[in-house]
């Protein structure tokens, strides 16, 4: 099946094309009233979406249809009645999936911010069910463009419907750590990990929970140390605490070491539970600030919240001035807490 | 942080006439927008409408909003499934007008476009009269899929929170939510809250400002003899109110995700999700102001970002951000907005219009 480029399907319409002759094309339906933001098509679509209207209503679903809406989509890929009646005609012709998927590797690099290409491969995928080559086609899309949406979502989703393939998920946390290695403040990395170790199941190997937990804060606490002021991982450390509901009080060394500036005198002690900030790290570092907040205020007695506040104050007036508004309401409930 | 730099002009007329160019016409580089074409035009006549031009009686204006009207009521079709509008007569053949054609379905109603058609007939101050109430309900209906979530349109697959948003406030507006179940809609809403407070498109996808919007504003459009719990706990709405506030970085603008750059749409959908959990108080208004006013396209129109292209709509959410939050440091008149309704996205004079037209008559 070969498929044209966008450049052989300029070079004619299909109005002069003689095997498309038996083809009644459909013009669109053009009001009597001024119609809101019509688009001045080229001739190209107009003949294209003409021939689509003719074939759709004729229920044609063939070889040459496959043509017709690739010549669409390539210049308009969200319409999505094209993607949707390509999706029916490659079932009805039993048309290999796998050649289809090789021409999506194309367009989904082309349209990486389309919905519909993402969706019309959900499609396929569900039926082909071969997941494990996807991921690697991720891998390289993912090299366009490090933190598109769909093309994580789709991974999430993948991984997801193919949940109970051990295989297709055993080499996900490798690839997680790649990703981060590339770029540690990668948000979508993180919430992949997230996704990987705690969101969707527990893996094999992975059922001594408590040592996940420890190995999750580990991993988290030495990227905090290589890039301290990197708010995806903090939240990401928030998160873990949150999931396996444990008090923030379990960082609290290591959190409090961010909050202070560059001690020179702590380096020389090596501690692997509290890697400490590097020597030219910006410190304090908010986000620090604002967990050590929290953890005193967890403590729920009136010397700790008083701590807290007095952390909150130092964000509103120095570290974190443009949320000024959000700690002073911070202060005032925690003060009308403890009066309580 | 710019709270003592005085703001410049927003360039109201500008980003009018940017709207009115959309309206009157796109180029063929926009060929992309034939599939969704009523939702470019919701955002046009939405800035016209936020903007307070559509309130003149001018004999032009009048004209130009008969026109607009009819056009919409063009979108509304009929199909097996149910009644809704479409993006515009993208699939549809030429045919006589006087002609009443059954959609096929690849030219059917889409959810989203019903919406924003509601929206636009609303601003434009339609009576309604036209609307196939139980032709809409029927079409929500068959929008829903076993997992709560509805699709864009009857029998496709393709389905995620913005969809189940669409449903929630075409219920709210027509005052009837007999066509879904809602309980099953809040329980994938559910599905799709992530560890750091906000929602994802989809279950399992990252926190994304927009999404979490939309999540935020359908649990809260549910009345509330359908809840069976309070929208969210204590515990959720702190994270989810904290995680919003950290997107506005020092541009003043917001984020949409963690760690990405500022983007003025996100104004709108991290700004309105504070404003119905109810604090937009602790929302740094004047530098959200400043990131907006760099944000102005030179020849009108607002863009994502400063020195980006404008398009319809960054314009609107930028300006319905500014109808939440008005910077109190403006030394002129031109950042004035009029109130608008968050749940809803629309003026507050508007949304009410919708709830007064959009239900059935008691008769
Ligand atoms: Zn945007």
């Amino acid at each position: 099946m070969p498929s044209p480029t966008g450049d052989q399907i300029s070079k004619s319409l299909f109005a002069e094309r003689s095997e498309w002759s038996d083809v009644t094309p459909l013009q669109q339906y053009e009001s009597l009233v001024n119609p809101l933001a019509p688009i001045f098509y080229t001739e190209e679509y107009k003949d294209a979406t003409d021939y689509f209207r003719g074939i759709v209503k004729s229920g044609e679903k063939s070889q040459r249809v496959l043509e017709l809406t690739e010549a669409i989509i390539r210049q308009n890929p969200a319409h999505y009645s094209a993607w949707q009646y390509r999706y029916e005609t490659l079932l009805a012709l039993d048309a290999p999936l796998d050649v289809e998927l090789k021409l999506m590797d194309e367009l989904a690099v082309k349209y990486l911010k389309t919905y519909q290409v993402w969706h019309h491969r959900r499609l396929l995928l569900a039926h082909t069910r071969k997941p494990a080559p996807e991921l690697e086609f991720i891998a390289r899309s993912l090299g366009v463009d490090a933190k598109n949406y769909h093309t994580w979502s789709y991974r999430q989703w993948l991984l997801a419907y193919f949940n109970d393939e051990d295989d297709l998920w055993r080499g996900e946390l490798d690839f997680v750590d790649a990703m981060l290695t590339q770029d540690v403040r990668n948000n979508s990395a993180w919430h992949h990990r997230f996704f990987v170790v705690w969101g969707c199941g527990v893996r094999e190997g992975e059922e001594d929970r408590g040592r996940i937990l420890k190995r999750e804060l580990t991993y988290v606490k030495q990227n905090i140390s290589l890039a301290p002021n990197n708010p995806s991982a903090w939240n990401y450390l928030r998160g873990v605490l949150d999931h396996n509901q444990v008090l923030y009080s379990i960082v609290f060394p290591f959190v409090r070491l961010y909050t202070v500036p560059f001690n020179s005198e702590r380096t020389d002690i090596v501690d692997l539970e509290n890697p400490p900030p590097d020597k030219d790290a910006n410190l304090p570092c908010p986000a620090a600030i604002e967990f050590l907040a929290d953890v005193y205020e967890q403590d729920k007695n009136k010397e700790s919240t008083l701590q807290a506040v007095e952390l909150w104050m130092s964000l509103a007036n120095e570290h974190d001035t443009i949320r000024k508004k959000y700690w002073e309401h911070r202060i005032r409930e925690a003060l009308e807490a403890t009066k309580v | 942080m710019a709270d003592q730099t005085p703001l410049p002009a927003l360039a109201r007329l500008g980003h009018a006439s940017h709207c009115k160019r959309c309206l009157d016409g796109l180029p063929d580089s926009q060929t992309d927008i034939d599939a969704s074409r009523l939702a470019l035009a919701f955002y046009c006549i939405g800035s016209l409408d936020l903007l307070g031009i559509l309130k003149d009686a001018t004999p032009k204006l009048d004209r130009d909003r008969e026109s607009w009207r009819e056009w919409i009521w063009e979108q509304q079709t009929r199909g097996r499934c149910g009644s809704g509008f479409r993006p515009s007569p993208f699939m549809t053949a030429h045919h006589p007008p006087e002609e009443q054609i059954e959609c096929t379905d690849y030219d059917s109603p889409h959810i989203i476009m019903t919406y924003t058609a509601f929206l636009s007939l609303s601003i434009l101050r339609d009576d309604f009269s036209r609307l196939d109430r139980s032709g809409i309900i029927t079409f929500l209906r068959a929008c829903q899929r076993e997992d709560g979530s509805f699709s864009t349109v009857p029998g496709s697959a393709e389905s995620d929170l913005r969809t189940l948003y669409c449903a929630f406030a075409i219920s709210c507006m027509l005052d009837d939510w007999s066509a879904i179940d809602v309980d099953r809609a809040v329980s994938f809403i559910a599905t799709c809250r992530s560890y750091e407070g906000g929602y994802g498109q989809s279950p399992y996808c990252e926190a994304q400002g927009g999404t979490t919007y939309i999540a935020i504003a359908s649990l809260f459009l549910i009345p509330s003899e359908l809840r069976t719990s309070d929208p969210l706990t204590p515990e959720e709405r702190q994270l989810t109110i904290q995680w919003l506030l950290r997107n506005q970085d020092e541009s003043g603008g917001f984020r949409g995700r963690t760690g990405k750059e500022a983007d003025a749409c996100y104004c709108f959908w991290c700004g309105a999700a504070l404003k119905i959990l109810g604090a937009s108080d602790l929302v740094d208004a004047n530098s959200l102001a400043t990131f907006l006013a760099r944000c102005q396209f030179k020849y009108g129109g607002i863009a994502k970002a400063p020195g980006e292209h404008p398009d319809p709509y960054h314009t609107y959410l930028s300006l319905a951000a500014l109808s939440m939050y008005p910077p109190s440091v403006a030394n002129n008149s031109t950042w004035r907005f009029e109130p608008l309704d968050p749940l809803l996205n629309a003026r507050e004079e508007t949304s009410q219009w919708a709830k007064k037209y959009i239900p059935a008559r008691q008769s």
